[in-house]
């Protein structure tokens, strides 16, 4: 078992696409590492030369401190799952499982412990003989962490392996593989465009976005901090509402949306850079589980919005709201035909199954004033001192 | 449930012009049919008097009745029919070794390897299928005269894995291209280099590509004259087909001997198409549905 450092580490395809940008990333012996982002963010790019199947343009890669930039991949001693599992269908399960141990030159016996001690763990003893196509979806996934397990590898890699899977399936699959990487203890860099299961599996977790590094931290940090508008959106799901907003610090700082205004606890003014002079605009971010609906008497901080609509999820319901100017006209901008062309002041709020909001209700809503967040209007990086 | 329910009601009153449009179907299948034996009959009928002579004597073959063996049982006294079995076998063999040795490597690398001018290169290759053997038979005979191999086997089965060689690699292209990447990827990373994973990974799995070639190639240099009498001037080692037509050419030259001959060597070219007959047909539709 070993730790893996990135260390700027570039890739160029030949056409000058420059699929990651100057990567340094450090992942710990035994820690379970989510690589997340959308598609073409290179978190796949940075998995594969780790695997050793893609070169290294630049910068140093190494695992278990020694660099492997020109080591072949079956040297690296590590295992990848793949998205569409790889399994070599004229092969049965349990030869699956052994192979590399096989290549190896291991004992007939030796192969026979490990594949049949994997498979007890994978609860996959029952379907040792049979081939890949006679298995189910998630047999198949297991299989494929059976033969990256009995080899015993210096690091797991894992590439999207759950996106072949129905959600429930998925969901049963998340919990066991965190189960049998706390088990087993082995470094992991798991890669994924599912910011649930990031959020779920991950001991940290690393945003990627146009090959670059956007942040990496734990989870939580990951959602109570995001370093920039990027990874504050694309964390969360619904994900962090976002409203460009005016500054106006006439009588205590406060937040203009629209024609409305909310304060800001003076908290904020030392704990971020906020821009001194009124009138530049910042982007504010408020997650859907902090705008609370309040009673309509309370004025103090609270805004009059419009129910636009409503996505009931069983367990609570998505509120789809946008601010209402002082004549109650939505700030919704709608074409000829209807359709919504801007929504420069729209948000998603989380409430309670039985809340009995409908389309064109207008709301009294408050911000949580311990969860604001601010980012630079223009960069969009987060405000907050570090 | 008002849905679920008509559409049986449908079914138990069916409209009277599902009538007329069954017939037409009907008569079609028969015409059909009649085409396809008519086309059996013409293709099944020189086997039939192949048989039917090969088993009379001469006298009876010009009197036009009778049966005997007489034609079977003198047949190797006249040729060494044995030897260029044997012979046709072993060229045929080590031709179509060299046509999968080259084929199986070169498909796996056009289809999965990333190198300079690998697309021209291929269509290289792949344009030599369109070149008859008549084309290249003259230079090819200077060719391998100069390099002293037109007296046994060598230059004959270097001739026909040329030859060969271009399909081959044609067909593994496209069924590996099929075969996912990943799968490759899986070996590497488990341990195999690049030519592991084609012998321990790729050609188990490419059995029905495998077969095809093998069957095609099989029945073309089997049934083939030419190259066995222009490459193999060795007569103790020349192919049946060669010793056929040597047969033929007699001054006194026995009809039913030589469709005795002719039975014996037709026949291993047949079993194997039968034998092999799913796999050509996967193997020849492969690559369609992709």
């Amino acid at each position: 078992m070993a730790d893996i450092t990135f260390d700027g580490v570039t890739k160029i395809y030949a056409d000058k696409i420059r699929a990651v940008d100057e990567l340094s990333l450090h992942v710990a012996d035994g820690e379970f590492m989510v690589l997340v982002g959308p598609s073409g963010c290179g978190k796949t790019t940075a998995l594969r030369m780790l695997a050793g199947l893609e070169d290294i343009t630049s910068g140093s890669l190494s695992i278990g401190g020694a660099v492997v930039n020109n080591v072949l991949p079956k040297d690296r001693d590590v295992a990848m799952v793949f998205q569409n599992y790889a399994l070599y269908p004229h092969m049965t399960v349990a030869q699956n499982m052994g192979f590399a141990l096989k290549i190896r030159g291991h004992s007939k016996f030796d192969i026979a412990t490990k594949v049949s001690e994997a498979a007890a763990i994978l609860r996959l003893t029952d379907y040792l003989d049979r081939r890949p196509k006679a298995l189910s979806g998630g047999q198949r996934q297991r299989v494929a962490m059976g033969r990256a397990i009995v080899r015993s590898p210096q690091a797991f890699l894992m590439d999207e392996p759950l996106s072949n899977l129905d959600a429930q399936l998925r969901v049963e699959m998340r919990l066991e593989i965190a189960r049998i990487q706390r088990l087993l203890g082995v470094a992991t860099v798991y890669v994924t465009h599912d910011q649930i299961e990031a959020m779920t599996m991950g001991d940290r977790v690393a945003v990627m976005r146009g090959g670059k590094l956007q942040q990496c931290d734990t989870p939580q940090d990951l959602y109570d901090h995001p370093r920039n508008e990027f990874v504050a959106g694309f964390m969360g799901s619904p994900p962090m509402n976002l409203l460009r907003a005016g500054l106006d610090t006439t009588n205590g700082a406060s937040l203009v949306l629209g024609t409305q205004r909310v304060a800001i606890p003076s908290s904020y003014a030392t704990s971020h850079a906020l821009p001194a002079r009124d009138g530049l605009g910042v982007v504010f971010g408020i997650r859907p589980e902090d705008v609370q609906v309040v009673g309509a008497d309370d004025d103090a901080g609270s805004l009059t919005t419009k129910v636009e609509r409503r996505e009931a999820l069983g367990a609570e319901i998505l509120v789809h709201l946008s601010l209402v100017d002082a004549a109650g006209t939505s700030t919704l901008v709608v074409n000829d035909d209807g359709a919504v062309v801007a929504r420069p002041t729209t948000m998603v709020a989380k409430m309670g199954p039985r809340s009995g909001v409908a389309v064109g209700d207008q709301l009294r809503v408050r911000f949580n004033p311990d969860h604001f967040h601010f980012f630079d209007a223009d960069s969009g990086d987060s405000l907050r001192k570090s | 449930m008002t849905t679920l329910l008509t559409p049986p009601a449908k079914s138990e009153q069916p409209s009277p012009s599902l009538g007329p449009v069954k017939k037409p179907k009907k008569v079609g299948r028969w015409i059909l049919f009649a085409v396809m034996m008519i086309i059996a009959v013409i293709m099944l009928y020189p086997f039939w008097v192949m048989i039917i002579t090969s088993l009379k004597s001469e006298a009876q073959f010009l009197a036009g009745t009778g049966f005997s063996w007489l034609s079977w049982s003198s047949l190797t006294s006249v040729i060494p029919i044995g030897q260029e079995v044997l012979s046709s076998t072993i060229v045929c063999s080590a031709s179509i070794l060299v046509i999968l040795l080259v084929g199986l490597p070169a498909g796996f690398a056009f289809s999965k390897l990333r190198f300079r001018m690998s697309t021209m290169v291929f269509l290289l290759i792949v344009s030599a299928m369109m070149v008859p053997l008549q084309a290249i038979l003259m230079t090819e005979f200077v060719n391998m005269t100069r390099l002293h191999l037109t007296g046994g086997y060598t230059g004959a089965i270097l001739v026909y894995a040329s030859l060969g060689t271009p399909f081959s690699v044609f067909l593994f292209t496209t069924y590996f291209r099929g075969v996912p990447d990943e799968l490759i990827e899986a070996g590497i990373v488990d341990g195999l280099g690049y030519f592991g994973a084609l012998w321990r990974l790729v050609v188990p799995i490419a059995v029905p590509a495998i077969a095809t070639v093998t069957v095609l190639q099989f029945i073309q240099i089997w049934d083939d004259l030419l190259v066995g009498l222009f490459f193999i001037q060795n007569t103790s080692q020349r192919p049946i087909t060669v010793g056929l037509a040597v047969l033929a050419a007699g001054r006194t030259t026995s009809i039913p001997e030589l469709m005795a001959g002719s039975i014996i060597s037709a026949l291993p070219a047949m079993v194997v198409y039968l034998g092999f007959q799913r796999y050509l047909v996967k193997g020849l539709t492969m690559g369609i549905d992709r």
